[in-house]
C-alpha cells in the first residue's frame, strides 16, 4: 500500500471527512466570518454524517501576503484572531442548546509555528494565540465536542495554539510523516550533547522529549493514532460521539484528562504527586487562609 | 552523560547539634549549588550526598565537606547537594551561608 | 532570609523566585507547598546529565494579601532558564487547582464575603517556556494552564508579574497574556518569539537580534504599557508588586475582569484592529507606534525614569 502523505493538504483533508460538498467556508450558521483575512485559516461549517460541524483548518498552500512570515500553515495574528472569532460565533449561536446538540468542532492541524515576525511582536502576536486557545476552552467547557485531528505538522507553540485545546486529538500515525514535536530530536542532540542514537534508545524507555505522535500517545498528549487515511471520518464522527457521552456522564475531557491519561499510560508519572502533594499540604494550613 | 551520585560521611572533632529541624539554601543555576539540611540522631556523624553532572572530582568534594564538618562542627546532620558546576570556593561559601542562616533562624 | 523591610524594598529584577514568592504576599502569611522538602525533582534530566533542583525552579505557596487566599507560583530563572517541565508544571496547575478549591468553599460557606475573601493566582514569570529536556511533558503542561486560566474566568483572578533576567517568552509569552491582569516593572519583556528565530525569519537587516535597545523597545514593559498589553508599570521593588496586588484586589472583581486584553469576541475584534493597523502602519521599530499614539519624542520615552515615564507616555486609546 503507498502512503498517501497529508503534510500540507488540509483544504483536501476537510473534502476527505465532511460529506461531499456540505462545507461551506467562512459561514457558520448564518454569520460570516471575514473571508479577507488569514488566507491560511480555512473556517467554516459542514456536515459528517449528515451532522452540522463547525472546522478550522490550516492551508499550507496559502501565503498572507500582508505578513511576510506567514504562509506554509503558520499561524499568525490574523489567522488566530480569525479561528477565535469562528469559535465565538459558534458558541454564541448555540448558546442556548444542551449538550449533544451544540454543534461540535473539528480541527485540522498542519502547522509549523506561530507568525515569528517583528510586526507580530510588536502588535503581540502572544494575544493571537492566546486568544484562540482561551475560545477553544470556553468552547470546550460549555459543552461543544472539539475534536482535533493531526495530519501533517503539529510543532510547539502552534500545537498549543491550534489542537491542544480539543477535548481529544487524534493523530495520523508515523508513516504517514506526522510531527509532533517541540523541536525535532537533531536539535535536542546538539543542545544537550548527547548522540542521537544515545537519545533515540533512551526515548525507548521515556517518551518525554522525543519527536512524534506515538511519543505523545504515551504522555497522553494524543488519544488515538490513525492508521488509514479512510479512517479519518469515521475515527472523528466516533470521538464526538465519545466526547459527548463523557460530558454527558460529567466526565473530564480536554487538557486535565490528557493528563491523567499520561500517567495511566506510564509517560507522566509525577504529574500527580506534585499536585497532590500541594493539596494534602495546604489541607494542613487551610484554616489559616479562610 | 547521567548525573552522578556522590555520598560522603564525615565526623567532626568537637561536634556541635545542628541549630533547626531543617534548612534549605541557594538555587541551581549554572557554577550554583542549593543545598539540605536536614536533622537525624546519626551518632555525631554528617552524611552527605551530592547529585551532580560533573566527573572526576570525587576527591576535591571529600576535602572540601570535610573542611567544612571540621570547622564548623555539625553533627547528626544529612546534608543534600544538588550541585550543577559549582566551584570549591562556592561550595564552601555557599555551606558556609547556609549553616549561618540556620543559626540566624534559631 | 532577609528581614521584611529589606525584603520588600529588594530589586525585583535580582530576586530569587522564593524572594519573589514570599513577597508577593502579606508579611509572615507565607506557606511554601511542595517545596524542596519534597524534593520532587525531575526524574526526566538525571539520564541527559542535566542538573535537578528539589523545587524543579518553581515556588509555589499561598498566603494572603489582606483577606485575599493568593496562590503564587514564581518561575526561577537560574535553574534552566525558568522552562517549564512535568514537576514544574504540575506545580503551576496546582495553584490554580487550589484556588478553585478555595473559591468554592468561600462559595459554600460564605458568599456573601466573596468579594473580600475572593482568592487570586499569582505566577511570577521567568522563563522562555518549554523546557527541551522533557520537551513534549512541558508543552502538554502549558495546555493546561490555558484550560485553567479559562476555568478561572467569573471565579477568582490570575495576575502576571513579570520583571525578571529572563522575561516571560514562549508559550510562556501567551499564558501570560490570557490573564487578567498584568503587572510590570521597567525591566519586564513579554513575547512569543525570541529576538534569534525573528532575526533569523527576516533577516539582520530587518531585526538585529544584536541590538539590545531594539529588543527591548518591540518585547519591553514600556512598550507593552503603551499597548495595553501590561495594565501596570511599577517601580522594581518587590513590595511594589505586592502593593500593586493589593491595590487591584481592592477595585472588585467586575473591574478586573475589564484589565483582560483576550478573552471574549469584543477584546478579540479589538485585537484584530489593532493587527489591521499593524498593515497599515507597518512599523520599522515599535517607536513608531508610539509616535502614532501621540508620544512626540519617542526615542525619550526609554531614556527617562519610570516615574517620568508614567507622567508623559500616552497609551492607545
Amino acid at each position: 500500500m503507498t502512503v498517501e502523505v497529508m503534510i500540507g493538504r488540509g483544504r483536501d483533508a476537510i473534502d476527505m471527512i465532511v460529506d461531499e460538498g456540505s462545507f461551506k467556508e467562512n459561514m457558520v450558521g448564518d454569520t460570516p466570518i471575514p473571508s479577507d483575512i488569514g488566507p491560511g485559516a480555512v473556517v467554516g461549517e459542514a456536515a459528517i454524517e449528515g451532522r452540522d460541524v463547525v472546522v478550522i483548518a490550516n492551508d499550507a498552500q496559502a501565503v498572507n501576503e500582508r505578513f511576510p512570515v506567514v504562509y506554509f500553515g503558520v499561524i499568525g495574528m490574523e489567522e488566530a484572531y480569525k479561528m477565535a472569532k469562528t469559535v465565538y460565533t459558534m458558541l454564541h449561536q448555540d448558546a442556548d442548546k444542551p449538550i449533544g446538540e451544540k454543534r461540535p468542532l473539528v480541527l485540522i492541524v498542519d502547522t509549523p509555528g506561530n507568525g515569528p515576525g517583528k510586526q507580530e511582536e510588536i502588535f503581540g502576536m502572544n494575544k493571537a494565540t492566546g486568544a484562540y486557545q482561551l475560545a477553544l476552552a470556553e468552547a470546550r467547557k460549555a459543552g461543544h465536542a472539539i475534536v482535533a485531528l493531526v495530519i501533517g505538522r503539529a510543532i510547539s507553540g502552534a500545537f498549543l495554539c491550534h489542537g491542544l485545546q480539543a477535548d481529544q486529538i487524534l493523530a495520523l500515525s508515523p508513516e504517514f510523516s506526522t510531527m509532533i514535536h517541540v523541536m525535532p530530536i537533531t536539535s535536542i542532540s546538539r543542545i544537550t550533547k548527547i548522540d542521537i542514537e544515545r537519545l533515540e534508545e533512551l526515548s525507548v524507555s521515556n517518551p518525554v522529549f522525543a519527536a512524534g505522535p506515538q511519543f505523545f500517545y504515551r504522555l497522553g498528549g494524543v488519544d488515538e493514532l490513525v492508521e488509514n487515511i479512510e479512517d479519518m471520518r469515521p475515527a472523528i464522527a466516533r470521538h464526538i460521539a465519545e466526547v459527548e457521552d463523557r460530558k454527558k456522564a460529567g466526565l473530564p475531557t480536554g487538557p486535565m484528562y490528557h493528563g491523567e491519561l499520561g500517567e495511566e499510560r506510564g509517560g507522566r508519572m509525577l504529574r500527580r504527586k506534585a499536585i497532590e502533594a500541594m493539596e494534602a499540604e495546604y489541607a494542613k494550613v487551610a484554616d489559616q487562609y479562610v | 552523560m547521567a548525573l552522578q551520585e556522590l555520598t560522603y560521611t564525615f565526623e567532626a572533632a568537637n561536634p556541635q547539634p545542628f541549630p533547626v529541624e531543617w534548612m534549605h539554601s541557594g538555587v541551581v543555576g549554572s557554577g550554583d549549588m542549593e543545598v539540605m539540611f536536614t536533622k537525624e540522631d546519626l551518632g555525631g556523624k554528617v552524611n552527605f550526598k551530592i547529585v551532580t553532572p560533573v566527573t572526576g572530582f570525587d576527591e576535591v568534594w571529600s576535602r572540601v565537606l570535610q573542611k567544612f564538618v571540621n570547622e564548623s562542627g555539625i553533627s547528626d546532620v544529612n546534608v543534600e547537594i544538588n550541585d550543577n558546576n559549582a566551584t570549591p570556593v562556592v561550595v564552601s561559601m555557599r555551606l558556609r551561608q547556609a549553616l549561618q542562616d540556620a543559626k540566624k533562624e534559631a | 532570609m532577609a528581614d521584611w523591610k529589606e525584603l520588600e524594598a529588594k530589586s525585583f529584577y535580582e530576586a530569587t523566585a522564593r524572594e519573589r514568592a514570599i513577597g508577593m504576599v502579606d508579611e509572615g502569611t507565607w506557606t511554601e507547598l511542595a517545596g524542596p522538602k519534597d524534593r520532587l525533582t525531575s526524574p526526566h534530566l538525571p539520564v541527559l546529565g542535566e542538573a535537578v533542583e528539589f523545587d524543579d525552579g518553581v515556588v509555589t505557596g499561598v498566603g494572603l494579601v489582606g483577606k485575599h487566599p493568593v496562590f503564587v507560583a514564581s518561575q526561577e530563572g537560574k535553574f534552566i532558564g525558568g522552562a517549564v517541565g512535568e514537576v514544574h508544571g504540575a506545580k503551576i496547575v496546582g495553584a490554580f487547582l487550589l484556588a478553585n478549591q478555595v473559591y468554592d468553599k468561600i462559595m459554600a460557606e460564605c458568599p456573601d464575603e466573596i468579594e473580600e475573601r475572593r482568592p487570586a493566582v499569582v505566577i511570577s514569570f521567568e522563563t522562555g517556556g518549554v523546557r527541551l529536556h522533557e520537551s513534549n511533558a512541558g508543552l502538554l503542561a502549558h495546555a493546561e494552564f490555558m484550560d485553567q486560566i479559562q476555568g478561572s474566568k467569573g471565579k477568582f483572578p490570575v495576575f502576571a508579574v513579570i520583571g525578571s533576567k529572563v522575561g516571560a517568552f514562549g508559550g510562556m509569552g501567551f499564558v501570560a497574556a490570557a490573564t487578567d491582569v498584568i503587572i510590570m516593572n521597567t525591566y519586564g519583556r513579554l513575547g512569543l518569539t525570541g529576538p534569534e528565530v525573528i532575526e533569523q525569519e527576516m533577516g539582520k537587516a530587518e531585526f538585529d537580534s544584536a541590538d539590545k535597545a531594539l529588543v527591548y523597545r518591540t518585547t519591553g514593559a514600556r512598550h507593552k504599557y503603551i499597548m495595553r498589553d501590561a495594565n501596570y508599570l511599577v517601580e522594581d521593588t518587590i513590595g511594589a508588586f505586592h502593593d500593586c496586588i493589593g491595590e487591584v484586589m481592592d477595585l472588585g472583581y467586575a473591574a478586573i475582569e475589564k484589565m483582560r486584553r483576550i478573552g471574549n469576541e469584543e477584546l478579540v475584534d479589538e485585537q484584530l484592529a489593532l493587527a489591521e493597523l499593524s498593515v497599515e502602519l507597518h512599523p520599522k521599530d515599535s517607536r513608531d507606534v508610539w509616535a502614532y499614539y501621540g508620544n512626540e519624542n519617542p526615542e525619550q520615552l526609554t531614556e527617562i525614569t519610570t516615574a517620568e515615564f508614567l507622567a508623559t507616555a500616552k497609551r492607545r486609546p
